[in-house]
């Protein structure tokens, strides 16, 4: 058989891999072993994160809605807790996002809620 | 003391302008009277912005705060005696090295642990104690040492920010605990120790009803 050189089916693969990997730091853009991983490990966390980012804001907007209740009503459960008891009680359905949003932006609207859900 | 203080208010305005925001308020926490924990436990909510609705975990949005009559702040139980801070320092070798002709003695410096008591603490600089209590609050990541800079905190009432638009703040009420009964026994012992001292008449028992069971 005569021999055949496998060409650059290889090299092409490769720089598609290094493409994605262009602006990272140090032997992570450079080295073409460390390239094949580094864009695997990319990859794994974006997927990861992307379910974590919705976690992770959650948690952000309980914390600011906790944070303006509790700060300004001088009634005695002004906390997140009982706020969200109340809505539910009062089948008040507004999700934490919209919540945290009226908080930043109108707080007074906030508050006027929370004093006539609270008891 | 007075050496310290004057080197404090100096030190205590500089560094304002590594503070980038000024849309930040100015809390004022009096420590009259508080106790160390709990007033620290609230410094650190104010410092590091979390009272606020627009708080980011990545960025330092805190309000300055300043904390006045540091030397009046008050520990329960024994801690006054009993807590101790600990450090180490230094290296802990010491080494000889005998050469053929001479003699070398190389001393690394000779540290270990070294401990100081609250007493000895307040008693040497009384900002730092509560510096330490609200630095150890903070979460260890890059922000921390920015939100020690907003921090100010001066011994006595005086303070060099008086033209800046300051805000008291207002702790939130305290539940104080029932006291154990070995203690008001003890303190009842000690007041009717007391009024046999002063009323040579009959001993009263209405002192018994003020026991501080404050609760709010």
């Amino acid at each position: 058989m005569t021999r055949i050189k496998r060409g650059y089916i290889a090299r092409k693969r490769r720089t598609q891999i290094r493409l994605f990997t262009s602006s990272f730091r140090g032997a992570h853009s450079r080295l073409t072993r460390t390239i094949s991983q580094q864009k695997i490990k990319a990859l794994v966390s974006a997927n990861r994160d992307r379910d974590r980012k919705k976690r992770g804001f959650r948690g952000l907007w309980i914390h600011r809605i906790n944070a303006i209740i509790g700060k300004n009503k001088k009634k005695q459960y002004n906390r997140y807790s009982n706020l969200l008891y109340n809505m539910y009680k009062g089948q008040l359905l507004l999700n934490r996002k919209i919540v945290a949003q009226m908080g930043i932006l109108k707080g007074n609207c906030l508050l006027m809620i929370a004093n006539e859900i609270i008891t | 003391m007075k050496m310290v203080n004057a080197f404090n208010m100096k030190r205590a305005a500089a560094g304002l302008r590594r503070i980038n925001l000024d849309g930040l308020r100015w809390r004022v926490f009096d420590a009259k009277g508080q106790i160390l924990g709990r007033l620290a436990s609230q410094i650190a909510t104010v410092v590091q912005g979390k009272d606020k609705p627009t708080y980011t975990p990545n960025r330092d949005d805190g309000d300055m705060c300043i904390v006045l009559n540091a030397k009046d702040v008050c520990v329960t139980g024994r801690k006054l005696t009993d807590k101790v801070y600990y450090w180490h320092t230094g290296q802990v070798l010491c080494l000889k090295h005998f050469s053929l002709n001479i003699d070398i003695m190389v001393y690394r410096y000779v540290g270990h642990l070294k401990e100081r008591t609250f007493k000895d603490q307040m008693a040497k600089d009384p900002t730092e104690v509560i510096r330490k209590a609200v630095l150890r609050m903070l979460p260890r990541n890059k922000l921390r040492d920015d939100r020690d800079r907003k921090l100010r905190i001066f011994p006595s009432s005086e303070h060099p920010f008086g033209d800046r638009p300051l805000e008291p703040y207002v702790m939130p009420p305290r539940s104080v605990r029932e006291m154990r009964p070995r203690e008001r026994r003890a303190m009842v012992r000690a007041q009717k120790a007391e009024q046999q001292q002063q009323n040579t008449d009959g001993t009263k028992k209405g002192k018994k009803r003020e026991a501080p069971e404050e609760s709010a």
